[in-house]
């Protein structure tokens, strides 16, 4: 990663007009995260965090500062070069999974291969056989547990070979037993050289991350 | 994966949705492919049935509608117009006239007004101005008496040659001297009698319904048809027998204007319902349309997904309805048969071809493909974190 950072955020805010009022999404916010690195960004629901998602995730430019991403500059890239970042380097995971219904478990997990024009079948089988999924690739998503739909998620979210994971929320509709197997899985990514940052609400999800951010009205507040 | 895989999984969400749409631009296409079968068909039948079939190039009528008069000339009835014999002499002096055939159409219809028989009045002349006049059996009259039945009537009163038929109304019985080939046209529901005979049945001796000329030289239309009118007295007409068609014609514009309402009606709907299908299917999939973004979709993916979805049922909509078009197009010729008002032609009206049916399917095609690009661009134009952020 090009300048030691997997992302690096410099004086980053971020406003919206919601009618005539103008809100503050994202405040003078500053952070550094080397290759390789596993942060939570922590707050409450309304907090920022999510915005700050999209910003590091090339969904959105900043309306003051800079973000570089793998050693680009995107605060004023053309959205052609926002996609291709989207397509090569991150990979997404929500907490709603967003798979497609009428798609099998494998052909769900090909899918960015799609956008990305990349073949690599056999990268598809490998991810699920990773999320231990791999005797499900026939089944259709209505047919899998919310933790196994998550698994999904996550082994598409990782089907271009990202070198950053942004998840959102991954465990908020999960049980206890199956957040923490989604918790075991980003540790795994981690080790093997993916940097994960994880958006949540609850505290307890992010013991296992190396750094923990703290959001508060769009400020980081530790 | 590719996207006609993606495209054709979105389909099955809601299948009945897009068996619907589908068969809304079915509609489309069988109506567009009925129409221009019947369109074709009805000028082709014409055409064959007055100007290619007949070897006359001019007629001779007495003044009044052109439309009546070829309505007399071909499909019969006592027209209280004639033309008097005189006519015939000073024709066929000239010399650019091959031949000259006049004769008395009129028709019969019988008390409970379900049947209505023709019969024509011909002279010998008929056989130089009908190329495809040929026996079956038996041959010319031999007498006053005789009758030559055409296909279709000999099939119906199951009579042969040298037969006898009796006419009720005539009190009147007639020797059956032969019998027509079949050739599709008004001739083979035609009894032909004697043009002296058919006079006399109806009272009205050393009169015609018309007079058909046969000339030398076609080029020569044009100048002997004027050379004709001046010979004619003021209230008789010359007609071409194109003109004559083309009148036809002129007179099918009111049907064919409600048959093209009927196709233009159809595709309204169909568009609508397409691309209301489609934006619905648009706006049920914001967030998955957003998470694809999110996973590099650009906006030309978006557009070609949403087209391809479109496609897929715009071509098996309109392959269904242009398949159902040219199937219905006979049931619909004789639908339309009934209730033309215009001069019908024998034979079948409605000429379905694999080019009208090529012709229906793209043009529907076209429409679905058309109405794919507003859904489409709605699709192209979302933005994942409004989305995901609000919803």
């Amino acid at each position: 990663m090009s300048n030691g950072h997997a992302f690096r955020l410099e004086s980053v805010s971020k406003y919206y007009r919601r009618g005539s009022e103008t809100v503050t999404a994202v405040r003078d916010v500053s952070l550094n995260v080397p290759p390789g690195g596993y942060i939570a960004v922590v707050g409450h629901s309304g907090s920022g965090k999510t915005t700050l998602l999209n910003l590091i995730g090339c969904l959105d430019r900043p309306s003051e500062g800079r973000i570089m991403i793998n050693g680009e500059w995107i605060h004023e890239a053309r959205e052609a070069d926002l996609i291709r970042l989207r397509r090569s380097s991150i990979g997404f995971v929500f907490q709603q999974f967003f798979l497609i219904p009428t798609l099998s478990v494998l052909e769900n997990v090909m899918l960015p291969e799609l956008f990305s024009r990349r073949k690599n079948n056999g990268r598809a089988r490998e991810l699920l056989e990773m999320v231990q999924l791999d005797h499900r690739l026939d089944h259709l998503p209505g047919q899998l547990s919310g933790g196994e739909m998550q698994r999904v998620a996550i082994a598409r979210a990782l089907i271009n070979s990202p070198s950053i994971l942004l998840a959102d929320e991954p465990t908020g509709n999960l049980d206890s037993r199956n957040a923490e197997r989604i918790m075991g899985l980003f540790e795994q990514l981690n080790r093997n050289g993916v940097t994960v940052v994880v958006v949540t609400h609850n505290p307890n999800i992010a013991t296992g991350c190396d750094r923990m951010v703290h959001i508060e009205d769009g400020r980081i507040i530790s | 994966m590719t996207f006609r895989k993606v495209a054709l999984s979105n389909l099955r969400r809601n299948p009945v949705r897009s068996i619907l749409t589908g068969l809304s631009l079915a509609v489309s296409a069988a109506t567009l492919s009925v129409v221009l079968s019947l369109d074709r068909g009805y000028s082709s039948a014409v055409t064959d049935e007055l100007v290619n079939k007949t070897g006359v190039h001019l007629y001779i009528t007495k003044e009044g509608c052109p439309i009546e008069a070829a309505s007399v000339i071909a499909q019969g009835g006592l027209s209280p117009l004639y033309v008097s014999e005189d006519v015939v002499e000073k024709v066929r002096k000239l010399p650019e006239v091959d031949v000259v055939m006049p004769f008395k159409l009129f028709s019969v219809t019988t008390d409970d007004g379900l049947r209505t028989d023709i019969f024509m009045g011909i002279t010998e002349e008929v056989l130089e101005v009908k190329p495809d006049w040929r026996y079956s059996s038996g041959g010319w009259f031999e007498s006053d008496s005789s009758v030559i039945l055409g296909a279709e009537m000999a099939r119906i009163e199951q009579l042969r040659e040298g037969e006898l038929m009796y006419s009720e109304r005539f009190d009147r019985e007639f020797r059956i001297s032969g019998i027509l080939e079949r050739n599709y046209t008004q001739d083979d529901g035609i009894f032909f009698i004697p043009l002296k005979t058919a006079q006399e049945l109806v009272g009205r001796e050393g009169k015609l319904s018309a007079v058909a000329i046969k000339l030398r030289d076609i080029a020569s239309m044009d100048a002997t048809r004027n050379k004709i009118r001046a010979m004619m007295p003021q209230d008789h007409f010359v007609l071409g027998s194109k003109e004559l068609s083309e009148g036809i014609f002129q007179f099918f514009g009111s049907t064919r204007a409600i048959m093209i309402v009927m196709v233009i009606v159809a595709a309204i709907i169909s568009i609508f319902g397409i691309v209301n299908t489609m934006l619905m299917a648009v706006l049920e999939r914001r967030r998955e349309i957003a998470y694809l973004k999110c996973v590099g979709a650009g906006k030309l993916d978006l557009l070609r997904l949403i087209s391809l979805e479109t496609l897929a049922i715009a071509v098996a909509g309109s392959a269904v309805g242009a398949a159902a078009g040219a199937a219905l197009s006979p049931v619909s010729g004789n639908l339309l048969r009934e209730f033309l008002v215009a001069y019908v032609p024998s034979g079948s009206i409605a000429r379905p071809d694999a080019g009208i049916a090529l012709l229906a399917f793209t043009a529907c095609v076209l429409i679905g493909l058309i109405c794919s690009i507003y859904p489409a661009l709605r699709a192209a134009r979302i933005v994942p974190m409004e989305v995901l952020r609000n919803e």
